[in-house]
C-alpha cells in the first residue's frame, strides 16, 4: 500500500511561468492535499491520472509504477487503476445513471454489460442508495445524488486508489457534513486510499489522516494528522490544533 | 407567351437527379467535415488556422470561380484529371460525379464548422472521464465526444444537404447543363427561364423552395440542445 509522488513541470500560462516540484508520500487511507486556488493541486491529481503531461518524476501507487521518466515509464490512463472525481462529477450527460456507473465495462457496440458487471452496478446503486434513479439522467437528480453516482462510477473498475477533486466543494454545508461521513463509510467498506484535495478546514479535520501542505506548486509540509496532538485520545480531531498548522501553512500567524 | 405544359418528367427527372447528386454530396462532405473538425477540435498541430481559413474558402468564393479551380484541376490537361485518365479512364467533366465533386467541396465548410464548433463544445471533462474510465481513444470519441456532438453536426449536414441542393455556379461550369445527365434542380429553372417555360420554372421553383424548408426546419430541430449538462 502506499502512494509515492515526486513530479516537476513548468507550465507556461498567460506569459508567465508556473513551476510545479512535489514531492510527498503517504499510506494513510485518507490523505488531504490542503492549498489555496492556484496551489497546483488539480493539476497534481490529473498528472497522477495521466490526464496531463509531466517533463520528470516518478508516480508509484501500490508498489505499481505508473510514471517514471527515467526509465521512460509512462502508463496511460486508462490502464492506470485510478478511480477519479471530478470536481463537479462529470457525469456523462447523454446517459442514464445506471449507464453512467456501468460506462467502464460496457463495449462500443451495446450498452448491455455482461451478467457479472450488470450485478456489480446493482451492487453499487444499492450500497450508495441510488437504485431508484438508475433510469433518470444526471440532469434529474441531486447534487448529493450526482457525487454517490460518479463515485459509484470510479469504484465499478475496482481502481487501486481514489482521487477526489474537492468533492465537497459543490455542495451546500449541510450536505457536505452527511457527504464527509458517507465518504468515510465507503472508504472502509470498499477498502481503498483516497487522495483528496481541498481548501475546506472542515475536510482537513473531518476526514484527514495524513495532510500534504501545497503552496505555490510546491508541498511546504507533510504531517501525521491521526495521532496527538492533532487526534485525542478518543480519536476526535482537535481542531485548535488543526486550524494553527492550516494558518501557519497559508503564513497567517495564528493568534 | 407561349406557355410549355408542365410535364411530370420536366420536374421529376432534374429533382431526383438533384437528391442524388446533394444526398451523395453530403455524405461525402459530413465524412470528411467530422475527420477533420474533430482534429481541429481536439489536437494541435502546426497551420490548423490556416488550414481552417482554406477549408472555409468555398463558403466566400464565387461558386464560378470553385468551379474554374475544378475545370483547371479535373479537366483532361489538369494534374487530377490527366491522372485519372490515364490509370482509371475517368473523365469527371461533364458527367454527375464531377457535379458530385463539386458539390460536396461547396457544402464541406458548412459541415466543418458546425461539426468542429459541435466538437469543441464537449467538455474535456467528460473525455478525461472516460479515459480514467478505461477507454482508449477510439472509445472516447465513439461513445462520448461523438454522441455528445452529434446535434450539432446534423445540423450542420442538412445545411450542407440543402447547399448541395442548391449548387449552381460550380456545377454548371464542371457538369454543364446535360438534360437527364448533368441538369440538377437549379440548373433546369435557369433553363426553363431562359426558354420561356414560365409553367415549369414555377413549379421547379415551389418544389426547391419547399425541400429546403423541411431541410431547415429540420437542421433547426437538430440545434436544440437534448442534454442538459448535470
Amino acid at each position: 500500500m502506499g502512494v509515492e509522488v515526486d513530479v516537476q513541470q513548468t507550465f507556461r500560462s498567460g506569459g508567465h511561468d508556473f513551476n510545479l516540484n512535489i514531492q510527498f508520500s503517504c499510506d494513510e487511507n485518507i490523505t488531504v492535499l490542503f492549498g489555496q486556488s492556484g496551489a497546483g493541486k488539480s493539476l497534481l491529481l490529473k498528472i497522477i491520472a495521466g490526464l496531463q503531461d509531466t517533463q520528470t518524476g516518478k508516480i508509484v501507487i501500490n508498489g505499481r509504477v505508473l510514471f517514471d521518466s527515467s526509465e521512460g515509464i509512462n502508463i496511460p490512463s486508462r490502464y492506470r487503476r485510478i478511480g477519479f472525481l471530478f470536481q463537479d462529477y462529470a457525469l456523462f450527460p447523454h446517459m442514464t445513471v445506471g449507464e453512467n456507473i456501468g460506462f467502464s465495462k460496457r463495449s462500443i457496440f451495446s450498452k448491455r454489460l455482461i451478467e457479472k458487471d450488470a450485478e456489480r452496478v446493482r451492487e453499487l446503486l444499492e450500497i450508495f442508495q441510488i437504485k431508484d434513479f438508475s433510469k433518470k439522467y444526471p440532469s434529474e437528480i441531486s447534487g448529493g445524488q450526482r457525487q454517490r453516482v460518479g463515485l459509484a462510477r470510479a469504484l465499478l473498475q475496482k481502481p487501486d486508489i481514489l482521487l477526489l477533486d474537492e468533492p465537497f466543494s459543490a455542495l451546500d454545508p449541510l450536505l457536505r457534513i452527511q457527504m464527509r461521513a458517507e465518504l468515510k463509510k465507503i472508504q472502509s467498506i470498499f477498502n481503498i486510499p483516497i487522495l483528496f484535495i481541498t481548501h475546506d478546514p472542515q475536510d482537513v479535520a473531518e476526514l484527514g489522516e495524513r495532510l500534504v501542505l501545497i503552496k505555490q506548486g510546491l508541498v511546504s509540509g507533510s504531517v501525521d494528522l491521526s495521532n496527538p496532538p492533532y487526534r485525542d485520545s478518543l480519536g476526535k480531531p482537535v481542531r485548535p490544533e488543526i486550524r494553527k498548522i492550516l494558518l501557519s501553512a497559508a503564513g497567517v500567524s495564528s493568534a | 407567351m407561349y406557355s410549355f405544359p408542365v410535364t411530370l418528367e420536366a420536374v421529376t427527372v432534374p429533382l431526383l437527379l438533384s437528391l442524388k447528386v446533394a444526398g451523395i454530396a453530403t455524405f461525402i462532405a459530413s465524412v470528411m467535415g467530422i475527420s477533420v473538425a474533430w482534429l481541429a477540435a481536439k489536437r494541435d498541430f502546426w497551420g490548423k488556422e490556416v488550414l481552417d481559413a482554406l477549408l472555409t474558402l468555398p463558403v466566400v468564393l464565387p461558386p464560378t470561380v470553385l468551379g474554374y479551380y475544378l475545370l483547371v484541376l479535373l479537366g483532361r490537361r489538369g494534374p487530377i484529371g490527366s491522372w485519372l485518365e490515364t490509370y482509371f479512364g475517368i473523365n469527371l467533366i461533364f458527367t454527375w460525379q464531377g457535379a458530385v465533386i463539386a458539390a460536396s467541396i461547396v457544402a464541406f465548410p458548412l459541415v466543418y464548422k458546425s461539426a468542429r464548433s459541435a466538437f469543441e463544445g464537449v467538455s474535456r471533462r467528460y473525455e478525461d472521464a472516460s479515459r480514467v474510465l478505461g477507454k482508449n481513444e477510439f472509445q472516447v470519441f465513439s461513445l462520448v465526444t461523438f454522441p455528445l456532438a452529434i446535434r450539432g453536426i446534423l445540423a450542420g449536414s442538412m445545411l450542407a444537404f440543402a447547399r448541395a441542393l442548391g449548387e449552381f455556379g460550380a456545377t454548371l461550369m464542371v457538369a454543364g447543363s446535360l438534360p437527364g445527365k448533368t441538369q440538377t434542380l437549379s440548373i433546369a429553372v435557369y433553363e426553363a427561364v431562359q426558354a420561356g417555360h414560365d409553367q415549369v420554372a414555377n413549379f421547379l421553383v415551389v418544389v426547391t423552395s419547399i425541400v429546403c424548408i423541411v431541410v431547415l426546419l429540420a437542421s433547426n430541430y437538430f440545434l436544440k440542445p437534448k442534454y442538459r449538462e448535470a
